[in-house]
């Protein structure tokens, strides 16, 4: 069902879709407010769980037209609605957040950085300053996941914990990985909790390289460490918040020991039982160097259009790395 | 006067007819080489950029497909092509690198991150592989 009708997709069709669904969407997505300075919103959608042929259908209908072309040029139909799940995940969470009124996540244009980083064009209106909206997208094969900030550069990256890595582990870190990280790993014997350990460590990384935004290149991951100091574990009420404290994270770059990776703040998330998430962010410029603050996380497992389901808090998102305020 | 890089060359006929000279490179899978060419030859095609083709190497191409089928475990009636993107098989950054990496141990060279980088392709793959493995031949190790 789901593959002819999305080949048999004429842009009459679309059309009409699209006008039948403009009212439910500016009528189903729930308007956010914007997150505070070191606040990470994490949206995520489980493919598994999206089965409606005409809600696919919808999602279609927010998509620009090359957006739907390359849905349509993946093979088979699990990438094709992959694909489409990320682009319907993107344009619907920023357009709960109503920059400018905006609430039609159809009319959103994007655009790639200097560096190829995806970000939103906002057309300013006469008056109006540009939103400081900055987010990141990744995806598994069985998660999609969508993290939003305000004024703060942010990366993210989801894997499977069970992720099967095809070399051997060591092979790989000895190869990619700093030294330090090498060593780390070749120090655990468990060859389960090794695996772990180096999902844990390419989230890491592959956030922190998502959140420079400046591509591979201008951070190959041989050049900095992640170090995952495990000397406190412990969560404590603060407030009224639970702030977790399950492990200081910090970054170092091999090649220049000046550049300012203290200005980075990362949490390590378990999230729905199935997968490491790991978010990265820039911290506020009000916040002295040395200075312990957490990330306040709020995070919600969503379906646009059909519900949205806080989960920080609950069982689903367990912070693993980190200082973290839920 | 030409100056070309490789000593293997074909002129396609139609690159002489017109200027969009890229849609005729791209029908063909074949690698691809800039010629520059100075003005005095040929007044109508001065200042004219063009490519011409030269044929990949079919082993390394069919190497890197049987690679790449293995790592991303691809059911045997996924068409792969060289123009196949990787991002288009499922292969997110971890399984692009694992990639690389079964590349790195089949063809025993070293692949930079700053070229991993533009490796989006099939083709891309065997022809940076191809590049390697002729500079390591060169260099006598």
């Amino acid at each position: 069902m789901f593959p002819s009708l999305l080949r048999a997709y004429s842009p009459m069709k679309m059309r009409c879709c699209f006008q039948r669904s403009i009212c439910s969407a500016s009528s189903s997505l729930v308007p956010v407010q914007l997150p505070s300075p070191m606040e990470t919103h994490f949206w995520y959608v489980l493919p598994d769980q999206v089965k409606s042929v005409s809600l696919l259908n919808q999602y279609m209908g927010l998509l620009s037209p090359i957006e739907k072309e390359n849905v349509l040029s993946m093979p088979g139909h699990q990438l094709q609605k992959r694909a489409l799940l990320a682009r319907a995940l993107v344009r619907t969470t920023i357009a709960r957040y109503q920059i400018n009124g905006h609430v039609d996540p159809r009319s959103l244009k994007f655009k790639k950085n200097i560096h190829g980083k995806p970000e939103v064009v906002w057309q300013s209106e006469d008056g109006w300053c540009q939103p400081h909206l900055h987010f990141n997208i990744s995806h598994s094969s069985s998660m999609i996941a969508c993290g939003v900030t305000s004024n703060s550069r942010i990366g993210i990256d989801v894997e499977e914990k069970q992720r099967k890595i095809k070399n051997n582990v060591l092979a790989f870190a000895r190869r990619y990985f700093s030294l330090h990280e090498m060593e780390y790993l070749s120090s655990i014997s468990d060859s389960e909790v090794q695996h772990q350990e180096f999902i844990k460590l390419w989230t890491l990384k592959e956030a922190y390289v998502k959140a420079l935004g400046k591509g591979f290149s201008a951070a190959p991951f041989k050049t900095f460490t992640v170090q995952v100091k495990t000397d406190s574990k412990r969560s404590f009420v603060l407030a009224e918040d639970l702030v977790f404290e399950a492990s200081e994270i910090m970054v170092e770059s091999l090649n220049d020991p000046k550049s300012l990776t203290s200005s980075w703040q990362f949490a390590l998330l378990e999230l729905a039982g199935s997968h490491y998430a790991a978010i990265c962010m820039e911290k506020d410029k009000s916040i002295k160097v040395g200075m312990k603050v957490p990330v306040r996380l709020t995070a919600w497992k969503t379906i646009p259009f059909v519900e949205d389901e806080c989960v920080s808090g609950t069982d689903a998102v367990m912070p693993i790395g980190g200082l973290i305020k839920l | 006067m030409a100056s070309v890089s490789t000593s293997c060359l074909r002129f396609q006929p139609l690159l002489w007819q017109s200027n969009n000279t890229c849609q005729a490179a791209q029908r063909t899978s074949l690698k691809l080489v800039s010629v520059s060419w100075a003005r005095s030859g040929f007044p109508s095609l001065r200042a004219t950029r063009f490519r011409v083709s030269c044929a990949a190497n079919p082993l390394t191409m069919q190497k890197v497909c049987d690679i790449v089928r293995k790592q991303l475990v691809l059911s045997p009636e996924t068409q792969l092509t060289p123009e196949t993107k990787f991002s288009e098989l499922g292969a997110d950054s971890l399984g692009t690198v694992e990639i690389v990496m079964g590349l790195e141990e089949e063809f025993d060279i070293n692949v930079e991150e700053e070229s991993s980088q533009n490796i989006t392709t099939v083709k891309d793959a065997a022809d940076l592989i191809d590049k390697l493995v002729q500079k390591k031949a060169e260099a006598g190790t």
